[in-house]
């Protein structure tokens, strides 16, 4: 039998074809043309600090914690504080929400953190080049501690002026244990410390050291005061013994280990501020605790899981309802509230409450404490700064009223009242202020634009599965227990959180482009890790931008790239 | 750092440089057939698109041996080739016959039927795009009813169910007949692993859209191909022996609408039509899921 491959007078029995066709360059077909982009996602947005969250998610699913932490600290030196205490904006906006439940950004956040609690801030983020020009800041709270962490990453020479004996404001003063344990508060801020932020705990701007003093040896100042002042209620009967801010009242725990607390405590607001001072008050041996908010529910402005524990440990609430006087003989013994009625929206959205005429009646309370909002104690300023709402009005670049002097957080007009906003105002003042320092002008980017949106993502590769749940430890008897409630999730429910994420707009290497191409176009360079579309030969169907799940690719007409 | 959702082999038996047209499935659907196959498998290739996708002579986009054959004859060629291997003592090659649904609904179906009957140690693949795509766009057995081709247009569309190519191989009780789906790669392969490893005739009929002649976008191509399983048109399964029916995926029931209106060829059709294609899929649907029932229950009387 003859084979078909032996030659006879030089030709086989049949055709044969024994080239390939690469010499066919395909790509001349293409009139449009896929690429990678990625894209910013939600949750980066709706984060005050832009944290690159499917990023470290990422690292999470290889188990590199590590990485997963130091990705997040160019953006937030505190991720152990905002991992326990943020409001976490991020999870309100996040996609998977449209489709099943929203990932537990803030939780993963905590995760992360606790992995690295025996690391410190790598000296890698900091600039090698170092700077003269030295920058004081006033205050050590978040927003402080924000600014001071990224200057000195900057590499400026960096002192914090604390009024406190301890580093930390709002964080130390103001948050109980049982929500953030102070061994984590200061790992946090001793990690920030090592990196060469000079703190000076102690010393009060205004009262040990002029405004002057500082304007006078530091080539720029920041004002991170906060807002420690109560506004009262300017009703009668608050002169009486026993009614006093919340704050003072968590202040004074938190820094002395003891307040005076009433057997029948009446809490007066709906922030956090309010639910702290009503869930301390629990642990410092009150017999019965309720807040008396004068909107409803729905409006509060306190972490809705922070209600509900509250509600869990027994704090009973009275909604709709408003204190017009006090009532007491020398000391309180009753509070007078009037009924509310909600009405039209206010500024912030919210439904205004209006009182109900005649509604009035009383309940008995022994101590009231009022957490319905607190401005920045600006007196050591001397009226030199303009205002807005009572608090120091800044420019685009983060600047006051005068020149080299430039503010942050709570004690500034801009997004207060969170840790995570602090944070975020303490990075952008850093920013403004080297630029400030470099070339006498400041130049900050304006908002980030809005993030990938849901439609765009290819739902046909998720299937749905259930949020974790966050482990509690609720002790039977609260009093003198101050230990943390919120235990964080597990390795295994992080690992399945990190996979359910969506990664909006962020490759995660799943390789479907790169399966599905019908052109075999498309490959993994295996040194630099990057999909590489070969031109020659991609037909431009697009078959790869549609199977991404995340949409972190782009379809552009051919055209624009040929001019 | 790969962080794979689909898990495939990486071999890769199809070079760069094909002639199909953008977004095309049979393309899609030859690179996973491949990647289970491996390099020892030949193919024969009757009159159809990948005639011309393959490459002209003296070139071949596929890194295996290739027939072509005319347009009747993929089945019996690809029997005398496993035959020819056999004698030369080769017995560890595949032959696979790959077959447009022209080559194997219609032309080439006494030579299927006949290599079915004999049980031919063969693997007969049929990327079926519903139509003689590569001639332009005519009617075949495997067009769906109410479908535009230009032999069938819009005034009076094919009104002819489509040919049920499963059932008539089943009736002829072959070891192993499956269906597939480019948009389900982990399933597509491991069905064709499966046949390989079994001797006899196996019958694997693969949907593969076509943008041209389905009037859809390039892009919407894998799209097309989970659309047409998860509306339960084409639903995943096995038959193996004409007997044991097994279905591999359990469709979404997805509405059929969804499918029908990413297709320019379905645009003719009236919200009536589409019902009586949605009763029509669901009642097909319901007589597959008994069709498993009874021969789970045959195969425990039979344990």
């Amino acid at each position: 039998m003859s084979d078909i491959m032996d030659l006879k007078n030089d030709q086989t029995l049949m055709a044969i074809s024994t080239g390939d066709m690469s010499w066919n360059k395909t790509g001349s077909w293409r009139y449009m043309r896929p690429l990678y982009e990625n894209k910013i996602p939600p949750c980066t947005v709706g984060c005050p600090a832009h944290e690159k969250i499917p990023q470290y998610f990422a690292l999470v699913k290889e188990k590199k914690y590590k990485e997963a932490w130091e990705t997040i600290l160019p953006d937030n030196p505190m991720p152990g504080v905002t991992g326990r205490v943020c409001y976490h904006p991020c999870e309100n906006v996040c996609n998977r929400g449209e489709y099943d439940e929203t990932i537990a950004i803030h939780n993963m956040e905590r995760f992360v953190a606790d992995q690295n609690l025996d690391n410190h801030i790598p000296e890698y983020l900091v600039s090698k080049e170092k700077r003269e020009e030295k920058v004081a800041i006033i205050g050590s709270g978040p927003a402080g501690l924000s600014a001071a962490y990224q200057l000195v990453r900057q590499g400026f020479k960096v002192t914090v002026f604390e009024s406190a004996n301890e580093a930390g404001g709002m964080l130390r003063i103001g948050i109980p244990s049982y929500r953030l344990p102070r061994e984590i508060l200061d790992k946090e801020i001793d990690d920030i410390k090592r990196l060469g932020v000079e703190i000076r705990a102690g010393i009060t701007i205004g009262k040990d050291l002029p405004l002057s003093n500082l304007q006078k040896n530091f080539d720029a100042v920041l004002i991170a005061v906060g807002a420690y002042k109560s506004w009262g209620m300017q009703i009668p009967g608050e002169e009486l013994k026993g009614i006093r801010s919340g704050l003072d009242y968590l202040k004074q725990y938190n820094l002395q280990e003891q307040a005076t607390t009433g057997k029948n405590v009446v809490v007066v607001g709906g922030g956090n501020t309010a639910i702290d001072t009503a869930r301390s008050a629990l642990r410092m041996g009150a017999e019965k605790v309720t807040i008396v908010y004068r909107r409803s529910r729905a409006e509060m402005p306190a972490v809705p899981e922070e209600i509900e524990d509250a509600k869990k440990e027994g704090v009973q609430f009275v909604f709709l309802a408003n204190p017009i006087a006090f009532h007491g003989n020398g000391s309180v013994q009753e509070v007078e509230l009037i009924k509310m009625e909600l009405g039209e929206p206010d500024k912030s959205g919210r439904r205004r409450p209006n009182p109900v005429k005649g509604s009035e009646y009383r309940i008995e309370a022994d101590q009231v404490l009022l957490a319905i909002g607190e401005v920045p104690d600006l007196e050591f300023t001397e009226g030199q700064f303009k205002l807005l709402h009572d608090r120091l009005n800044l420019d685009n670049g983060q600047m006051t009223s005068q020149k080299g002097i430039f503010a942050c957080g709570d004690a500034a007009n801009g997004p207060i009242g969170t840790v995570v906003d602090a944070i975020a105002t303490g990075h952008r003042a850093a920013t403004a202020i080297g630029q400030y320092l470099r070339n006498g002008k400041v130049a900050l980017n304006g908002k980030m634009e809005s993030g990938v949106p849901f439609d765009t993502i290819n739902l046909d590769y998720f299937v749905n599965e259930p949020r974790p749940k966050e482990q509690q430890h609720h002790p039977e008897t609260l009093k003198e227990n101050f230990e943390e409630v919120n235990l964080g999730i597990t390795i295994e429910d992080a690992l399945n959180e990190a996979n359910r994420c969506f990664s909006c707009g962020t490759c995660t290497y799943c390789d479907n482009c790169l399966i599905f191409c019908p052109d075999v176009a498309i490959h993994l360079d295996p040194v630099k890790h990057e999909y590489i579309i070969d031109y020659d030969y991609c037909k431009g169907c697009g078959v790869c931008v549609h199977e991404c799940p995340r949409n972190a690719m782009a379809f552009e007409e051919e055209l624009k790239w040929n001019k | 750092m790969s962080q794979q959702l689909i898990d495939i082999p990486e071999v890769e038996l199809m070079g760069k440089g094909h002639v199909a047209c953008p977004g095309c499935g049979s393309t899609v659907a030859m690179r996973f057939v491949l990647k289970a196959l491996g390099e020892e498998t030949m193919a024969v290739i009757p009159a159809c698109c990948w005639t011309i996708v393959d490459g002209p002579t003296p070139s071949s986009v596929l890194k295996i041996p290739v027939m072509h054959t005319a347009f009747e004859t993929a089945a019996s060629a690809a029997s005398g080739l496993k035959h020819g291997l056999d004698a030369r003592g080769e017995k560890n090659t595949t032959v696979m016959a790959w077959a447009g649904d022209g080559g194997t609904f219609d032309i080439g179906f006494q030579a299927i039927s006949g290599a079915a009957e004999r049980n031919e140690d063969i693997i007969y693949f049929t990327y079926d795009n519903e139509a003689y795509m590569n001639t332009g766009v005519q009617r075949s057995s495997a067009t769906p009813e109410g479908a535009w081709t230009t032999t069938t247009p819009t005034k009076t569309p094919k009104n002819k169910p489509k040919k049920d190519i499963v059932e008539a191989l089943a009736a002829h009780h072959i070891p192993y007949i499956a269906t597939a789906s480019i948009a389900f790669p982990e399933d597509l392969i491991a069905k064709v692993k499966k046949a390989k490893e079994i001797r006899g005739m196996k019958f694997i009929h693969i949907i593969s859209p076509c943008p041209p002649g389905w009037k859809s976008l390039p892009n919407d191509s894998i799209r097309l191909a989970r659309l047409a399983v998860e509306t339960k048109i084409f639903p995943l399964y096995e038959v193996e022996d004409g007997w044991k029916y097994h279905i591999t995926h359990e469709s979404k029931g997805t509405p059929v609408k969804e499918y029908l209106k990413a297709q320019g060829r379905f645009n003719h059709l009236t919200d009536a039509d589409i019902e009586n294609i949605q009763k029509t899929m669901d009642r097909k649907w319901k007589m597959l899921k008994m069709k498993e029932k009874l021969s789970l229950e045959e195969m425990e009387v039979l344990d």
